[in-house]
């Protein structure tokens, strides 16, 4: 093959790769949309408080996969916080405050990070091989490798028990009908705890595999949460499997216009998903109406 | 078994229900008669939890449960089969019907083996439900969707069911079907509180009635008697 269409294939990979990660960090968004209405803008800050506490775990020693383990159980905290104290008042007050409310959460998990663990970006430590694994001259390292692995399994796995055991069909009531939900003896705020704390522990998670590839720091943050959204934006804040195609076109294309018009560019793409998704949806991503029923 | 102090409740604005007292006992069936509007879905969201009474109180089985979540209510004997049916409709009848019974099945445990006997039971009621078990639930019609709504009820196996609207949006014929399903629940001894427009077939199978207009109780009685007051009929006649 050509070197430069081999170059473009390298780049379309790697790309694609790391959109599964920007897909598992959509997939928060949706987990707590379809549950309770609301998302956390500050799940990029997430994803690296995920990959923070995940780096302190195996600067004392701990191996990889307890790492992993121990940023997880970090992430169930963390978003089972936020939906208490950002997220629970504004909506029982049928407000969108929620929104305000965790960008600020957001921004002090930010200085936080910065005053704990410093601003320098820091690498995540791996068990795994140092060389790249090579597919027909396309080369792809093991990290990236974690990377697409652990998207496509948590996110099945938790779509497995949303259908195959009792609570996953509770949460399914909840988003459906929380009033109704609650009539079945559902309790709808448990329901909607329980959501914000697995999209946590899919935001730190997806820290842990980013971080092996990206290094971790505390500019991290900001733009995943942009992307994820967009891609989420894209996809359907509802439900789906699209998250994952969504996901992988917006790294494939931000790895190309990287590489075809300069790195300058590689940030373009996401933001223009952004724009284009939220002019065709002109209704607005949270634009539902609530209708009240005496 | 049930019995309502004074309730005062509603939504922004004015009170819909405006101090009403009323009693079931248990075993009978008690019929919530009165036009759209005068305050019966109301009533009955604030006994079951949905909506917090401004004043007034409710007693289940002795105990104070105003104010309470309707989760806690639901879990506590009495279920409410709301207005409008509010199936959950992106999931299949077996779902909806496992979800009724969701307290006291294992969360992550094999559910369905825990469940099998109530949902034969529900079945065998409506057996239209067996066939279109693993069909979405808002594919169903008006009136398989009403009987979802009640199997989804009684899967709670609950001491007392409040039945709000079962006859809204139904055909004449399918109105029938579903009536004849809640007097065979009645005289299998359940506790039923029916709130209903049509003033006639409410009283048909209920023992005792409230008459409710603009939020209070203009008239209580047996519900045989008030099928035969002409006032009534000419008033809520259908």
């Amino acid at each position: 093959m050509d070197a430069k269409y081999l170059a473009l294939a390298q780049m379309a990979v790697g790309g694609g790769l790391m959109g599964m990660a920007y897909a598992l960090v959509a997939y928060g968004f949706q987990l707590t949309y379809a549950a309770g209405k609301a998302v956390n803008f500050g799940q990029g800050e997430l994803v690296m408080l995920g990959a923070f506490a995940g780096i302190s775990l195996s600067g004392i020693g701990l191996p990889y996969w307890a790492t992993v383990l121990g940023a997880m159980v970090a992430g169930a905290a963390l978003g089972w916080c936020i939906e208490r104290v950002a997220v629970r008042l504004a909506l029982q007050q049928r407000n969108e405050g929620w929104i305000l409310l965790t960008i600020i959460v957001g921004l002090f998990s930010l200085s936080l990070v910065e005053n704990i663990w410093g601003r320098d970006d820091r690498p995540y430590p791996t068990p795994w091989p140092a060389e790249a694994l090579d597919f027909f001259g396309i080369s792809v390292t093991w990290p990236e490798l974690a990377i697409a692995a652990g998207a496509l399994g948590i996110m099945t796995l938790v779509e497995l028990a949303k259908r195959y055991t009792m609570v996953g069909i509770a949460v399914q009531a909840v988003s459906a009908d929380p009033d109704a939900a609650e009539l079945c003896g559902i309790r709808s705020r448990s329901a909607i705890s329980l959501s914000w704390m697995v999209s946590g522990v899919a935001a730190a998670f997806a820290g842990t595999v980013i971080g092996p590839v990206t290094t971790v720091g505390p500019t991290m943050a900001a733009a995943l949460t942009l992307k994820a959204f967009s891609v989420a934006v894209v996809a359907g804040l509802d439900s789906g499997f699209g998250l994952v195609l969504a996901g992988i076109a917006l790294g494939v294309a931000e790895n190309l216009s990287g590489y075809v018009l300069g790195s300058g560019w590689r940030e373009a793409p996401g933001l223009i998903l952004l724009i284009l998704a939220l002019s065709l949806r002109p209704q607005g991503v949270f634009g539902k109406k609530i209708i009240r029923k005496v | 078994m049930l019995k309502v102090e004074n309730l005062r409740a509603g939504y922004s604005g004015d009170d819909a229900v405006r101090g009403i007292s009323m009693e079931v006992t248990e075993g009978s069936c008690v019929a919530l008669v009165g036009a759209n509007g005068a305050g019966k879905s109301t009533l009955a969201k604030a006994l079951c939890g949905l909506l917090t009474p401004r004043a007034g109180r409710v007693f289940f089985d002795g105990k104070e449960i105003t104010g309470l979540p309707a989760s806690e209510v639901a879990r506590r004997g009495l279920s409410l089969c709301p207005e409008g049916r509010r199936v959950f409709g992106p999931l299949t009848v077996e779902e909806n019907l496992l979800l009724g019974a969701y307290p006291r099945l294992p969360s992550f445990g094999p559910f369905r083996r825990a469940a099998s006997g109530d949902l034969q039971q529900i079945y065998r009621m409506f057996p239209r439900l067996d066939e279109r078990r693993a069909q979405q639930a808002g594919s169903l019609s008006g009136g398989e969707q009403q009987m979802l709504a009640i199997g989804r009820a009684l899967m709670a196996r609950p001491r007392f069911m409040v039945l709000d609207e079962p006859s809204m949006g139904l055909a004449p014929l399918v109105v029938k079907e579903v009536f004849e399903a809640i007097r065979a629940l009645h005289s299998s001894g359940m506790t039923i509180l029916l709130s209903e427009q049509f003033a006639k077939i409410a009283l048909a199978v209920s023992d005792r009635a409230y008459i409710i207009e603009r939020g209070s109780v203009v008239l209580e009685g047996a519900s045989a008697g008030l099928a035969e007051n002409p006032a009534v009929m000419a008033a809520y006649l259908g």
